[in-house]
């Protein structure tokens, strides 16, 4: 026993040095209590911790795919991978989080420990192998996400979207729970390995049951990711809540949601039985509705967190076909994509944080004229608005590319013109900021306060790895060593 | 030789690098970089045309280049020229260094402009050398973001409205063309060459089909259908035109001119290098159909452009017109037929970028461009008595345009009449009528711009200076000697346009 708990908590580390990272946030954070001290220390010590799990997760990468804790987690390259973004993620919103007005000086710490907490309730979901980790998993990252949303609390939207958030996200984690334990009753276990060959013998009657079943694990499930119809917190939460927080959300616990997501579609619905042909269907039509929901709802926007949350959420869609096909190839078009729309979003919400910093809003108008203000900060925008409405040679382009490579191999022409379609939906309101940020004329001509030297080679740096990965791009759909995804 | 369609290709980029490098307020510095950049690369096409051998059919294996890219999904960096791309090639080396030329005057953020000038040339080139489906598609799209900011931001009073349209409207024939592009891909076998647009010409999809929404469909026709409207859109035939007279009125002249003189041909361009050799079958059987939209734009082109008072406008609709006669051209399927396209397809680029350039030339004198403004006065009148220089050279192009004998309009018009004559009788007939219209409308604007009485404040416009006329003076040479003598253009298309003819012949 003593021996497997070892072999466990070595594959564990990257988590457990979260673990540890936010219990020494806490204590430095109190530390640094009083107002207008300086928290650049307690930053630079999440930086460690999570340049540390960063580190341990990539030596992760090569390694054979292997369950530790009795089965209870799994680590194999995809979980890895996902984690990594997360941890990305995350790294970025924190000093966002430092930088950024949004948050109250006084609570930038508590964003720094609310984020590992968060960030580890996603990582265990990535690496969840029974039912129990997973719902763990899911709490874990939604209360402390509910928490954060109301982070500016003199703020009535952000406070309202905190409430909604909490609501919402109950009402979900409760109907997810429903169906998880319906599963358990049928099938008499919550270990994913044993519950997975029994799910073939189901017969009849059955197997109807048991779909309506993972129907309402799917609400928990959707309800994270916003998936239609379980989208409509989403820009709410997003336009409530302080913008470092927002970018958190458009990463961290999107792609933990569709860590789950793929990890169950890939173990439970892998064959071409009746549920995994009616579970295929429901992925087809939940992508197409969700990424056209997103993109048309996104084009009335003027708030410009919001059409950023709309925006992913036609993103979410887009890596959804990416699960529909089933297949290792798909998984890798969705860690490319998670690669490539964390870069772009950071971008994004970081320059709309410094304009809502100075301006006190983040309507769209004052974009206007920003190239003839930063010249650079509104080609790099540019750069990330055209990567996110998939144009070469960004990187948006190339994840676009490959989802629909990965759709059309399957033959699902319908789906791929869909999302054709979509795109140039997305492409409109991505122009439309363009527009207003290089073609108007600016009401003043004073430079933006906000973007200090140090912001704008940050915001450049960002940036850099969208064209990169637009244009050198071989490779980094395997990067996981060669070894196996998954841990079948 | 090897690398010269590497030169030629990254030769603006490093053009438009060093203009980036130019600290801001260098304007002569700027300009001159700039021309500098673009007669090099214009020499550099030259040279290739040296070095182009006659009666090779395919591509010239003295110039392909290819290098692995990404290999996983076997993407190759793979260029090469044959004699439907030289033409093209040559026509875009020459219209950018005289549209830098003609946007010496430009004094609005000068250095962004002429990098995206530069950045532009260097994405065409890309269009028309890429052998790789997916570098073509990277080029195609890559195209739009230069004349995307070109348009919006030194366009005219609307041209946020027109900027955004023409974005939208070739994007979207793009994106659906991806997808067609990616299902050929997996329909070549994900093999070696699986994006290598010359693997997949010659029919190889005949028998394939695909399941949709429950129903069956050709492979074939499916997809040559999303290729249609990604190429149409581009050229612009009927009914997919209406960004067209947008995003001319509202563009900068120096963007008019390459528009519609590089950027049109991609589309038709597109159909001889990829629909037609690669859907063969799909080709010959909508033959008809392409050849009706040619038709319709070439009279609808036609009539509106008669019913502007535009001058702008005008020329806009005229190159409609006149593309649809390319289009007709191709729908011949014939060796007349589609060698005159090629022509028309290089001499609409001569012809319409000096009639682009002239408007350009007047505008700076007068600021507007009303042949009747909305008032019902006349816009200019007597030019010719005023402008001689000017008006000589607007006659030039004018019956070039119109297609009269002598000048290079009438031989490609002819030899697409020459090919459609056989196939489709009755469309040559109402087709000519769309030429009496030509001439009509274009009499007509002249008429009423250069002849009456000198108006007054035409009396303060001054004649062409030295810069005007030395850009003009190439075009002009080009519009008179490839009427009289085609065949340096029509010789190095033959064996190309032959070895297409004969592959749909087959079907």
């Amino acid at each position: 026993m003593i021996d497997i708990l070892k072999l466990s908590v070595q594959l564990y580390a990257p988590e457990l040095v979260c673990v540890v990272l936010m219990c020494l946030l806490l204590v430095a954070e109190a530390m640094h209590h009083e107002e207008g001290t300086d928290r650049t220390k307690v930053y630079l010590l999440a930086t460690l911790g999570l340049v540390v799990t960063a580190g341990l997760l990539i030596m992760n990468l090569g390694a054979a795919p292997s369950a530790a804790f009795y089965k209870a987690v799994v680590i194999d390259s995809f979980g890895t991978l996902m984690k990594l973004i997360m941890v990305l993620g995350t790294l970025g919103a924190l000093w966002l989080a430092h930088s950024s007005k949004d948050i109250y000086s006084n609570l930038k710490s508590e964003f720094a420990v609310m984020a590992v907490g968060t960030l580890i309730g996603g990582m265990l979901l990535a690496s969840a192998n029974n039912m129990l980790t997973l719902y763990l998993g899911i709490e874990i990252l939604s209360i402390l996400s509910y928490v954060m949303t109301s982070l500016k609390r003199e703020d009535s939207t952000s406070t309202e979207a905190g409430m909604k958030y909490a609501l919402y996200g109950g009402l979900t984690a409760g109907v997810m729970l429903f169906g998880m334990s319906h599963i358990y009753g049928m099938l008499g276990s919550i270990q994913f390995a044993e519950i997975v060959p029994k799910v073939a013998e189901l017969q009849g009657a059955d197997q109807v049951f048991l779909m309506a079943s993972f129907l309402l694990f799917f609400a928990g499930l959707g309800y994270k990711i916003s998936a239609f119809p379980f989208h409509m917190w989403s820009p709410d939460v997003y336009q409530g809540a302080p913008i470092p927080v927002t970018a958190f959300f458009a990463i961290v616990p999107k792609m933990a949601g569709m860590a789950v997501l793929i990890r169950v579609s890939h173990l439970f619905f892998a064959g071409d039985g009746a549920l995994s042909v009616a579970w295929v269907g429901l992925l087809h039509v939940v992508a197409a509705l969700t990424m056209t929901v997103g993109n048309v709802s996104a084009i009335g926007q003027d708030s410009v967190k919001r059409l950023l949350a709309f925006s992913s959420i036609g993103h979410v869609g887009m890596m959804i076909m990416g699960v529909v096909v089933l297949n290792e190839v798909g998984t890798r078009a969705i860690i490319y994509y998670g690669m490539a729309y964390l870069f772009m979003t950071l971008v994004a919400f970081w320059i709309t944080s410094v304009l809502n910093d100075t301006y006190g809003t983040d309507s769209q108008a004052v974009f206007r004229g920003l190239i003839y203000r930063h010249p650079v900060m509104a080609i790099m925008m540019s750069i990330v608005l055209f990567s996110l409405a998939g144009m070469p040679p960004f990187s948006g382009f190339v994840a676009k590319f490959n989802i629909l490579s990965v759709v059309i191999e399957k033959k699902y022409y319908g789906l791929a013109f869909i999302a054709a379609l979509n795109s140039v939906v997305g492409l409109y309101y991505y122009m439309k900021l363009i527009k207003e940020m290089v073609f108007s004329k600016a009401e003043s001509t004073e430079p933006v306060v906000g973007f200090t030297d140090s912001t704008r080679v940050l915001i450049v740096a960002l940036t850099i790895p969208v064209v990169m990965m637009g244009i050198f791009w071989d490779g980094l759909m395997g990067l996981s060593g060669g070894a196996k995804l998954f841990l079948q | 030789m090897s690398g010269l369609l590497n030169w030629i290709l990254w030769s603006p980029i490093v053009g438009m690098i060093a203009i980036l490098a130019i600290p801001k307020g260098n304007d002569n510095a700027t300009r001159w970089t700039a021309l500098v950049s673009t007669a090099i690369t214009f020499a550099l096409t030259l040279v290739l045309y040296a070095n182009f051998d006659q009666s090779i059919p395919g591509m010239q294996p003295d110039f392909l280049v290819k290098m692995p890219w990404i290999e996983q999904f076997h993407i190759f960096y793979s260029l090469g020229i044959d004699g439907i791309s030289l033409p093209m090639t040559l026509l875009n080396g020459l219209l950018f260094f005289l549209c830098i030329m003609s946007s010496w005057t430009v004094e609005k953020n000068l250095k962004g402009y002429f990098a995206l000038l530069l950045m532009l040339q260097s994405t065409v080139f890309g269009v028309f050398f890429s052998l790789d489906f997916f570098l073509f598609y990277v080029y195609w799209e890559v195209m739009l973001i230069p004349m995307f900011f070109l348009i919006g931001v030194w366009g005219g009073e609307n041209r946020e409205y027109a900027a955004v349209k023409f974005f939208l409207y070739t994007f979207f024939g793009s994106i659906v063309m991806l997808v067609g592009i990616i299902a050929l891909y997996y329909a070549t076998g994900k093999g070696v060459d699986s994006f290598s647009i010359l693997a997949m010409h010659g029919g190889k999809f005949t028998d394939m089909t695909v399941h949709i929404f429950g129903t069956d469909f050709s492979f074939e026709h499916l997809f040559f259908w999303t290729m249609f409207l990604g190429f149409a859109i581009k050229v612009p035939v009927f009914p997919f035109h209406t960004w067209l007279p947008h995003a001319h009125v509202q563009a900068p002249t120096a963007v008019s001119v390459i528009l519609a003189g590089v950027l049109l041909k991609m589309g038709t361009y597109g159909f001889l290098r990829f629909s037609f050799p690669i859907f063969p079958a799909a080709s010959v059987e909508y033959s008809t159909i392409i050849g009706v939209l040619g038709l319709i734009s070439v009279i609808y082109g036609a009539l509106c452009a008669m019913a502007q008072d535009d001058i702008k406008k005008l020329i806009a609709y005229s190159s409609v017109s006149h593309m649809g006669f390319v289009m007709m051209g191709m729908a011949a399927m014939n060796t007349q037929g589609m060698n005159g396209a090629v022509l028309q397809m290089f001499n609409h680029g001569t012809s319409t970028a000096m009639m682009f350039l002239l408007i350009g030339v007047l505008y700076e004198r007068s600021h507007h461009r009303w042949i009747v403004r909305p008032d019902g006065t006349k816009g200019f009148g007597g030019l010719y008595t005023q402008m001689p220089k000017y008006s000589i050279i607007f006659i030039i192009g004018m019956f070039a345009s119109m297609g009269l004998p002598g000048l290079s309009g009438f031989i490609s018009e002819a030899l697409i009449f020459l090919g459609i004559y056989p196939k489709f009788t009755t469309m040559t007939v109402l087709a000519l009528i769309g030429l009496l219209l030509g001439a009509a409308y274009l009499l007509w604007a002249f008429k009423r711009m250069f002849f009456g009485d000198v108006n007054d404040e035409v009396k303060e416009y001054d004649d062409m200076n030295l810069r005007e006329v030395a850009y003009m003076v190439p075009l002009c040479i080009c519009v008179v000697v490839f009427g009289i003598f085609p065949s340096p253009i029509l010789n190095i298309m033959k064996a190309s346009v032959g070895q297409l003819v004969d592959l749909l012949s087959k079907y």
